[in-house]
């Protein structure tokens, strides 16, 4: 097993690797950008390194720098989280060169798997269902024109390396394709480095299903079952719920197997999820491999009680995996919502800015993985993720009336965040059906809105605040500061009092 | 003792008056509230109106007091920050073109002269790696660029004014 590992991220993923890293009794680097110097990330590591300037392309994406603090704290091993670098083939083979171990799959897998396009023509070889459109990248836009012709639009322009909605766009006619194909090149350049774009069809009123996988280095393979993912908004997924609503038994060992073929095709060893959409008739298609660990994998971890990063930097150190098929069951019902920094009333724009007040919730069946406090700056720099409120439940109906009643115990003041709106979403009649695709925000857009029906609660509160708040607490600002716990105590220990 | 707060661009008038062991409000000359029960604890406001008892989490910053009710929240600001707020709409209206955030300043794609029609993208501004097009809100003719591509901008900063 490794002694020291560097991790190549920030906010709450680089926390959640730092834990399994101390259960694994590994030491831990962390690395920072000059803004994110009192992040919280760090609180967690053995040692520190500044990686370079706030911008992303500076720091976090800064190979040659990562490289370096590995090689100065002589990390024997770099993982890469989510995002950033994280699927990036130039760093895995940088790494490899310099005799670091990458958790992830081989630069020779990445390149197979991580780009979209070499992906799609590995996968075609083993009879897994493809969606129709380019097989290679291009800058040529006669081509893209050509095979939207073909396949009829809409399409669904995407950057090659991309993930995380970063660099799509959805194309209805022809007219729109040229600027958004610029679109596309320019946030795939700034986000992933590279600005290889395809097109494929774009397919209607689909699900988003993903299987998780794991896979050693001894050809053994197991799927530890399917993440529903539909609800997404700017094709970004917000809600993440496990087992999904939409599936039977039948249907899940066949994509299950299907995901297994993927990987093996691709030789892909490690941690890797195998993305799907499901149409309307109950066909799936392949969509793409994610080859990270991702944002959603701890609802997989809850219903499955496997601990996936632990597993994956295991196999990254030549462990053999020691879980079978047969042993692995699904049991209850998790969701998770992504709490963001921006505001869901006003287009979803980001509000980077100072969380003045913070109260995370806690309770059975409740795990909240966060990368912030109370006091800390949320820069402008990077991914809005704040955090994520994840539980689990016996059964679906149980699991949503949890996590609602936990949104409402998730208190973030000074910036604005989705959590409203999350729990608008998870209490709408709709989502309760389980009957639902990836346009479900788009179509209920209208219902969404938040309906400040509390206004009077909350002038009456400020009413009250102003006039009692005040005197009571004369030395104002140093009394409610008072309060703010430090990164380095525990945070939220709010006691919360029952409404009912 | 009257309030005046500033919720998404509307005015809400709140009179509080303190009886004994409760304290009686009318909201906006019109919806009266009987509240008892009232303790405010550091960060947490509790009373009870109408029969139901009501936990709210605040934060008074400045002018601005945060508050989060069952998971939403409410920003609400005293009045006599109403006139330096007229600009902070959310609409991009007459002479000028604003970022809605602190980002970076991708793309200038007019330049100065330049005739521009209503929704023509007149700068491109990326935060947290989100580009977000600004349009511009009418016809006209570029009077002024201010910041250039790779700049870093500032909320509200005007960044394209029309003539």
């Amino acid at each position: 097993m490794f002694k020291k590992i560097l991790i190549a991220n920030r906010g709450e993923i680089a926390i959640r690797v730092a834990k399994a890293c101390k259960e694994l009794g590994i030491s831990t680097v962390g690395v920072y950008s000059t803004i994110d110097k009192k992040s919280l990330h760090l609180r967690f590591m053995d040692e520190t390194v500044w990686i370079g300037d706030s911008p992303a392309i500076s720091s976090y994406l800064n190979i040659e720098a990562i490289l370096e603090a590995a090689k100065k704290t002589k990390a024997e091993a770099i993982h890469p989280g989510y995002g950033f670098l994280a699927e990036n083939e130039k760093f895995a083979k940088a790494c490899e060169d310099a005799g670091i171990i990458f958790i992830g799959p081989s630069s020779k897998a990445l390149s197979l798997v991580g780009d979209k396009v070499a992906s799609r023509n590995t996968v075609k070889k083993v009879d897994v269902p493809i969606i129709p459109g380019m097989h290679m990248t291009s800058t040529d836009i006669s081509l893209f024109k050509k095979t939207a012709e073909k396949t009829g639009y809409p399409v669904m322009i995407k950057a090659s390396m991309g993930g995380g909605g970063k660099g799509m766009r959805v194309v209805h006619n022809e007219k729109d394709l040229e600027k958004s194909i610029a679109i596309s090149q320019r946030e795939a350049l700034s986000s992933f480095g590279d600005d290889s774009i395809y097109l494929e069809k774009y397919i209607e009123e689909p699900r988003h299903i993903e299987f998780q996988v794991l896979r050693d280095n001894y050809g053994n393979c197991v799927h530890l079952f399917e993440r529903e993912c539909s609800i997404q908004r700017r094709h970004q997924k917000i809600i993440e719920e496990t087992p999904s609503p939409a599936l039977n038994d039948e249907l899940r060992i066949e994509m299950g197997e299907a995901a297994k073929k993927v990987i093996e095709a691709s030789d892909y060893t490690t941690a890797g999820t195998v993305e799907f959409l499901l149409d309307k008739n109950k066909k799936f298609y392949f969509l793409e491999v994610n080859a990270r660990i991702q944002v959603e994998h701890p609802i997989t971890e809850m219903v499955t009680g496997v601990d996936l990063v632990r597993e994956q930097i295991k196999i990254a150190a030549c462990e053999k995996l020691l879980l079978s098929q047969d042993q692995i069951k699904q049991n209850g019902h998790a969701i998770e919502t992504r709490i963001y920094a921006e505001d869901p009333d006003n287009n979803f724009v980001p509000s980077p800015g100072k969380i003045l007040f913070l109260s995370e919730p806690k309770g059975p069946g409740i795990r909240v993985d966060s990368g912030i406090y109370q006091g800390c700056n949320i820069p402008p720099h990077y991914d809005p993720i704040l955090s994520k409120l994840i539980v689990w439940s016996e059964n679906r109906n149980m699991s949503i009336v949890r996590i609602s009643e936990n949104l409402k115990e998730y208190i973030i003041l000074g910036i604005k965040t989705n959590i409203g709106y999350l729990k608008r979403i998870i209490d709408s009649k709709n989502f309760a059906s389980g009957d639902y695709d990836t346009h479900f925000i788009d179509e209920h857009e209208e219902s969404l809105l938040p309906k400040q029906e509390k206004l009077n609660i909350a002038l009456i509160a400020g009413a009250l605040n102003k006039s009692l708040g005040i005197s009571k607490r004369a030395k104002e600002y140093d009394s409610q500061y008072s309060q703010m716990t430090t990164p380095w105590q525990e945070i939220g220990k709010w006691e919360i009092c029952s409404l009912s | 003792m009257n309030y005046k707060f500033n919720f998404l661009e509307k005015t809400h008038k709140i009179n509080l008056e303190k009886a004994d062991d409760l304290f009686k409000i009318i909201i906006n000359d019109k919806q009266e509230y009987t509240i008892t029960d009232v303790e405010v604890e550091s960060n947490l406001i509790s009373f009870k109106a109408d029969d139901k008892t009501y936990n709210i989490y605040c934060f008074s910053d400045k002018d601005k007091t945060h508050l989060s009710i069952d998971g939403e929240n409410y920003t609400l600001e005293l009045e006599k920050d109403i006139a330096t707020k007229a600009k902070t709409g959310k609409q991009q209206k007459g002479n000028s073109v604003f970022s809605p955030m602190p980002g970076l300043l991708v793309k200038v794609p007019v330049s100065v002269g330049d005739k521009v029609k209503s929704g023509t993208t007149l700068a491109i501004v990326e935060a947290m790696k989100m580009q977000n097009e600004l349009p511009s809100p009418r016809d006209g003719i570029v009077k002024k660029i201010n910041g250039k591509e790779g700049e870093q901008v500032d909320a509200l900063q005007v960044i394209v004014e029309l003539e």
